[in-house]
């Protein structure tokens, strides 16, 4: 046999035994297929997101309480100590105007 | 009869208005200082700074008491590297809105030894205090505050005597 009798051998049509479509879709339906996730899945997700976005916020509230209230008690400190001056100025002379 | 009800339209509608801050235009002044605090809380604000003033601490307890009411607190304090950086025209541009009927100056002291001055203002109205402001120059300072709503004095000078200035003891002493 020569190289072109081989080669007309080897590329001869051949056709598939009758039971290899079910075969194939034997195996087919045989391998695992993607998953559904979990049910409880679907729900912890967007709960967690949201439980995230509360912790935050109430974060941010506290944050903004905190920084409210240094500034009160910053305001208060300055006012208080220059009223307390000129207080503090008014006895002193009303102190030495008596005695 | 109509007169009698716009008068009283008047009145409600003085009543429903929000009290009113002064307005200091700073800006030029706050270019020059070195450093500037700049504080200001609106009647909510205050409302919800209030939640968290303590009661179990002393000083929070008694601003949280001092504040209650109050519709605004307005600061504003000015550092200078140098004297001389501001003006007595600055100084008169913050006066200036407080020359209207409803202030009245009720103390003004000056030091020359340390060219301190302070000059304090109320607001009176229908209720009595019905706001302050104060003005305190130093060479190297200036502070404007301003509180709208009642304000008791007393305690708010205690409080700035009992924050580190000491509180006036000269009655004390006698």
């Amino acid at each position: 046999m020569n190289l072109e009798d081989e080669l007309r051998s080897a590329f001869k049509r051949r056709e598939p035994s009758p039971d290899f479509t079910e075969r194939v879709l034997a195996r087919v339906a045989a391998a695992p297929g993607r998953r559904e996730p979990r049910p409880w899945i679907r729900w912890a997700v967007p709960i967690a997101a949201a439980l995230l976005l509360a912790a935050g916020s109430l974060e941010y509230r506290h944050y903004q309480g905190e920084r409210a209230k240094t500034q009160v008690m910053l305001a208060v400190r300055i006012a208080g100590s220059k009223l307390n001056k000129a207080q503090k100025k008014v006895q002193m002379l009303t102190h030495r105007s008596n005695s | 009869m109509r007169a009698a009800a716009l008068s009283i339209a008047a009145l409600l509608l003085a009543g429903a208005l929000p009290a009113q801050q002064l307005k200091w235009d700073s800006e030029k002044l706050a270019a020059r200082a070195s450093d500037t605090v700049d504080i200001s809380l609106d009647g909510a604000l205050l409302r919800f700074a209030t939640k968290f003033l303590s009661d179990e601490d002393k000083d929070e307890a008694k601003v949280k008491k001092l504040i209650a009411g109050l519709k605004g607190i307005y600061v504003k304090s000015f550092e200078f590297k140098k004297p001389g950086e501001y003006t007595a025209a600055d100084v008169e541009s913050f006066r200036a809105p407080l020359h209207s009927a409803d202030w009245q100056r009720i103390v003004g002291t000056h030091s020359n030894e340390e060219g301190e001055t302070v000059e304090v203002y109320v607001k009176n109205d229908s209720k009595g205090i019905g706001g302050m402001a104060i003005i305190a120059t130093e060479p190297k300072q200036l502070t404007l505050v301003n509180i709208v709503g009642a304000i008791d004095l007393d305690s708010l000078s205690d409080l700035g005597g009992h924050f580190g200035i000491p509180g006036v003891e000269v009655d004390k002493k006698k």
